[in-house]
């Protein structure tokens, strides 16, 4: 684990967020050094989210109409909640619920890897949050693709990294301070 | 160890912040978020560092049932301490709240019971005082 020992996240970038009447939107891009392929099933196989997602699936969520369970990870209480699978595909397009809210992931092969782009609606005093939260998660995809997992880093492991001055510089670019 | 959090369960995380604060006159403490996840608090303006109310979502269908029930019996799920229960019943009445109970005199105290819009009773409470 000496690798996750020296993990510190970059600065913030590759973010922005959009207002659509009362809906707010966060919008991520990253860009990873691997195949569509690769990153769909990262994003979509239970035993891959494991290792950077903010949450557990019971069941994959690589096929449009299934029915996952969601927990969320490292919440102080259990936090379990269901969602259907709307959109599945492969490997180009995955759309899912979290607890009420939207998410959408575009996979776009870019020279030699993949442009990552999430669409989260999230409510707008927690956009920062979820900016920061993200960012680390991405991070961990990153070198979990690269054959390095660091192991996933959420809830108050992410504080332990950093994740405060991640927040404040979301919050200052998202116009939030 | 210290007391320093207790919880009411409620259905509507953003309905629940506004009555606590704008109709009960708590002040908003902890609001975090991870995901579908809200921990979210209040504290009372007289006692800022004091026990804080967790507002907690109550999206569990065992939570639910027993939350209904205690209501339908007219159960309190919290009670907050008063010097004045007669002075917050006429000023959380004027914004609005339904009391299930006027302010009574009960053994050693005063009570009054609200519903707090998000499947809770609540009790205030003003202890009596002797003197002499």
């Amino acid at each position: 684990m000496i690798d996750r020992e020296r993990y510190a996240p970059g600065s913030a970038g590759g973010a922005q967020v959009r207002k659509d009447g009362e809906k707010w939107t966060l919008i991520l891009v990253r860009e990873l050094r691997h195949s569509p392929e690769k990153v769909w099933r990262a994003l979509t196989d239970p035993a891959h989210l494991r290792e950077w997602a903010p949450f557990d699936a019971d069941g994959s969520l690589g096929t449009a109409g299934a029915t996952v369970k969601l927990t969320t990870v490292a919440a102080p209480t259990p936090h379990i909640t269901e969602t259907k699978v709307t959109r599945a595909d492969a490997p180009r397009v995955l759309e899912y619920g979290w607890g009420g809210k939207e998410m959408r992931w575009e996979l776009e092969a870019v020279d030699g890897g993949t442009r990552l782009t999430l669409w989260h609606n999230i409510d707008r005093p927690f956009i920062s949050m979820g900016a920061a939260g993200w960012h680390i998660c991405f991070d961990v995809l990153d070198r979990l693709l690269g054959g390095n997992p660091i192991g996933r880093l959420v809830g108050a492991e992410a504080m332990k990294f950093d994740w405060q001055r991640l927040h404040a510089e979301y919050a200052k670019q998202f116009g939030q301070t | 160890m210290k007391i320093k959090v207790t919880s009411v369960y409620v259905d509507d995380q953003g309905k629940a912040l506004r009555f606590y604060t704008e109709v009960l006159g708590f002040a908003k403490k902890a609001d975090f978020s991870q995901g579908p996840f809200r921990w979210l608090t209040v504290a009372s303006p007289e006692e800022p560092d004091g026990t804080e109310l967790q507002l907690a979502l109550n999206d569990n269908p065992a939570a639910k049932a027993y939350q209904q029930a205690m209501f339908q019996q007219g159960q309190r799920a919290a009670i907050f301490f008063t010097d004045d229960v007669k002075g917050d019943y006429e000023r959380i009445k004027a914004r609005g709240a339904e009391f299930t109970m006027p302010p009574t005199d009960v053994t050693g105290s005063t009570i009054a019971t609200l519903n707090d819009t998000c499947g809770n009773i609540i009790q205030l409470t003003q202890l009596k005082r002797y003197s002499g």
